[in-house]
């Protein structure tokens, strides 16, 4: 190739990706334009303003799904059909932890202990090496130890103390918790107690435990000497066995604490709880239902589909089939004297609502949801530009193995990433629990729009799942709102009302256009 | 002399095909060994094995002594092997900088390299905050054998370096690669038998997944009779 030839494609790549690039802009301002010309025709000021904040809060809540979705998709091209039901898993975690910190408290120790044992997985593993088991026996005992492990544990569990709800007496459901909660009537029972010797109950369990984890190490025994057990490789187990310990001395007065913390706080611990929770579910999640099959992607994606209709069902027989509310903190809902506040000042006055262009803005679901669905974007966009890990996972989403011939432990990563995008997920669904509430079917519904967003914005394209994100709230949301007001068109004499069953359409719709005009979305690049 | 690799008899299958039948080759410290043969004959998916991106199903590959069977690429990439593959394989969302720095196996390593690898490469530190979309053939290729030396390794696969160059860079090539092969020992895959000539020590030819024949770069060239019965008219 010559040098005229080399600059003349090069030429003519750089307008063909400048049009592309275009291409992607126009419809982002197409879509923009149509939301702006339509409020200015058949809406005032303010109904506009409350349906674009409704969009967009929408839109961060199905960016805090799309973003997770689309790292992994990014990195490791599995598609997460449970990160729906993660992110609703997450909201009942949170409303546990926020409406009855006591049953939160109470499942920390037996969840600490068996914690606990797995992270002494290194221990099991140089004690199973020590073992010579051959022949018939060989292959009886771990099947033996992982079977008398869980029947006692099985068999112990239920005599840890737990208060927890009722699903059969209605006073006690978490409908009426809810309701006594927001009310401020709500009591808390008094303290559950062990049933029978709290040192011989602990103590049962840590064995079972301990014999189904060494069950598990004599299974996947390979020639291989295991590595010497240092101090520091047992150093997380015995800091979260001191935890489960220290929570169940300290069981009483913490409970009493966070309860007298006030529902702010509280709910920020919840937060932290669903997204620290999430991430080690992630975590456990990539490791062993993910990675046995990279090879198989099929397969992934069936286990995944599997593994959310499991979470449902789990969700269901612990927290009810019915719907209920997640009361919102004190510092979002304050009602009577001096609210609803005005303007920005009001924002920060702790009312319930803040009346801005004489119409009510509800703080929680139209402004603190947005803001915090921009600082995830702003934290997610930082660690992915700024960081060594962010600049791995950019590597590894086109090319993986040459950045693990590079020795980077990919592998690790993906753990890493699988488990930072379903802990995004829970901690979306805490944050969207107050607005949306909580059902079974919280999940899907998100896990649809989020799909879309990340369709819109080009599959494994972080920023683009952002933006089909908000595209998607606010398209959302526009048709919601003109279905009531009606667009004015001038060759009708009434103005044209969509239905409401146009609204899951007209999101469908704008990825089919998306997806027309450019086939690898707004943000993504040809393969 | 001390040996640095040492590829004995593997075996290596993609998908249902026997790619690799029994390849054998040494490398000692300070070679620069060409790998020759005919397109397909094997000689990416031996450098591959190697690495363990292709783990060979039988034989044995050892790497300053140890054995590296069951190790994972980014294990056997830790123990100091620098891979510049075939395509070059840059980060396109990556900036020049962050392509070098990926590279890194412990926090410094670029800064220390920095003035070497710019020194061989002039035309990167020009580019240096550029995306790697943004770099031609040529420059993408300087910026894979660069990534390369960041890290401290003891031997360096090169797939192809020539491959899609104008002259003039094939020249620049050469003399980077002569000069990085002062402190490391390379194994070179290269089509072009006049460029593999003229940089190499020594050479192994690959024919249908076999290694037939070894020896003294210096010896090959003399012998017609080996050139046009494995690599074709040369």
């Amino acid at each position: 190739m010559t040098i005229v030839e080399a600059t003349l494609e090069s030429r003519s790549r750089r307008i063909s990706d400048r049009l592309k690039k275009v291409k992607g802009q126009a419809a982002i301002l197409a879509a923009l334009g149509f939301i702006f010309l339509s409020g200015l025709f058949s809406m005032d000021t303010g109904d506009w303003m409350i349906t674009v904040l409704r969009g967009l809060s929408v839109g961060a809540i199905t960016f805090l799904v799309a973003s997770g979705l689309s790292l992994i998709f990014g990195l490791m091209d599995v598609l997460n059909l449970a990160h729906g039901e993660l992110f609703m898993l997450g909201a009942y975690v949170g409303w546990t932890v926020y409406v009855r910190p006591d049953t939160f408290m109470d499942v920390l120790l037996p969840l600490g202990i068996i914690t606990a044992v797995f992270l002494a997985a290194p221990l099991f593993n140089r004690l199973s090496g020590r073992v010579a088991l051959t022949g018939t026996v060989g292959r009886f005992v771990p099947w033996a130890l992982v079977v008398v492990g869980i029947v006692g544990m099985v068999l112990v569990l239920p005599r840890f103390p737990l208060s927890i709800w009722s699903l059969d007496t209605f006073a006690d459901t978490p409908v009426s918790n809810s309701l006594a909660f927001d009310t401020g009537v709500q009591i808390l029972p008094p303290h559950a107690t062990f049933d029978g010797s709290a040192f011989i109950l602990m103590a049962v369990l840590l064995v079972s435990v301990s014999l189904v984890a060494f069950g598990i190490a004599l299974f996947k025994k390979t020639e291989a000497q295991a590595p010497r057990v240092t101090a520091r490789s047992l150093a997380p187990a015995i800091g979260v066995l001191l935890f489960a310990m220290a929570s169940l001395l300290l069981n009483d007065v913490m409970t009493d604490w966070m309860y007298e913390l006030g529902t702010t706080y509280r709910f920020f611990i919840a937060l932290v709880v669903a997204a620290i929770g999430g991430f080690g579910l992630g975590a456990l999640i990539e490791m062993i239902l993910i990675r046995p099959l990279y090879e198989r992607p099929i397969y992934q994606l069936m286990i995944t589909l599997g593994l959310g209709f499991i979470i449902i069902e789990m969700v269901r027989s612990i927290w009810g089939r019915p719907e209920f509310t997640m009361p919102k903190p004190a510092l979002f809902a304050g009602t009577g004297e001096g609210c609803p506040g005005t303007g920005v000042s009001g924002l920060f006055s702790g009312c319930s609502t803040v009346k801005v262009l004489d119409t009510r803005i509800r703080v929680y679901n139209e402004v603190f949801i947005i803001a915090i669905g921009a600082l995830v974007l702003l934290v997610v966009t930082l660690l992915i530009k700024r960081t060594r890990m962010g600049m791995i996972i950019r590597a590894g989403v086109q090319d993986r193995e040459m950045v693990e011939a590079l020795g980077v432990n990919v592998r690790q990563v993906f753990t890493i990433v699988f488990a930072l995008g379903v802990g995004l997920a829970a901690f979306g669904g805490v944050i969207a629990g107050p607005a949306l509430g909580l059902s079974s079917e919280m999940g899907s519904r998100v896990l649809l729009l989020a799909l879309i967003a990340m369709a819109v914005g080009g599959l494994t394209s972080f920023p683009g799942a952002a933006a089909g994100a908000v595209l998607v709230g606010l398209l959302q949301q526009f048709v919601t709102k003109l279905g009531s007001s009606g667009i004015p068109l001038p060759w009708l004499d009434e103005p044209f009302k969509p239905s409401p069953s146009l609204v899951p359409v007209s999101v469908i719709t704008l990825m089919i256009v998306v997806l027309l005009v450019t086939p690898q979305g707004l943000f993504g690049r040809e393969e | 002399m001390t040996e640095i690799l040492q590829v004995s008899g593997i075996h290596t299958f993609i998908g249902p095909f026997h790619i690799l039948e029994g390849v054998d080759l040494t490398i000692e410290d300070g070679d620069i060994v060409a790998l020759l043969g005919r397109n397909g004959a094997g000689k990416t998916t031996t450098l591959k094995s190697i690495l363990g991106l292709t783990p060979p199903r039988s034989g044995s590959v050892t790497f300053l002594g140890e054995d590296l069977a069951g190790l994972r690429p980014f294990e056997i990439a830790q123990r100091g092997i620098g891979y510049v593959p075939e395509h070059r394989a840059i980060f396109k969302d990556l900036s020049v900088e962050e392509n070098l720095k990926i590279a890194e196996r412990e926090k410094g390593d670029f800064a220390k390299r920095r003035d070497l690898i710019l020194g061989l490469f002039p035309d990167l530190a020009r580019l240096i905050d550029l995306p790697g979309t943004k770099l031609s053939g040529g420059q993408q290729q300087m910026l894979a054998v660069g990534r390369a030396l960041v890290p401290e390794n003891q031997l360096l696969l090169v797939d192809e370096p020539s491959e899609g160059l104008a002259p003039v860079l094939i020249e620049q090539m050469m003399e980077a690669i002569r000069e990085m092969s002062e402190n490391t020992t390379v194994l070179l895959v290269e089509q072009n038998f006049i460029v593999a000539s003229r940089l190499a020590t020594k050479y192994v030819i690959v024919e249908e997944g076999r290694s037939v024949s070894s020896g003294l770069m210096a010896d090959l060239v003399n012998d017609e009779e080996t050139i046009r019965k494995y690599l074709g008219a040369a």
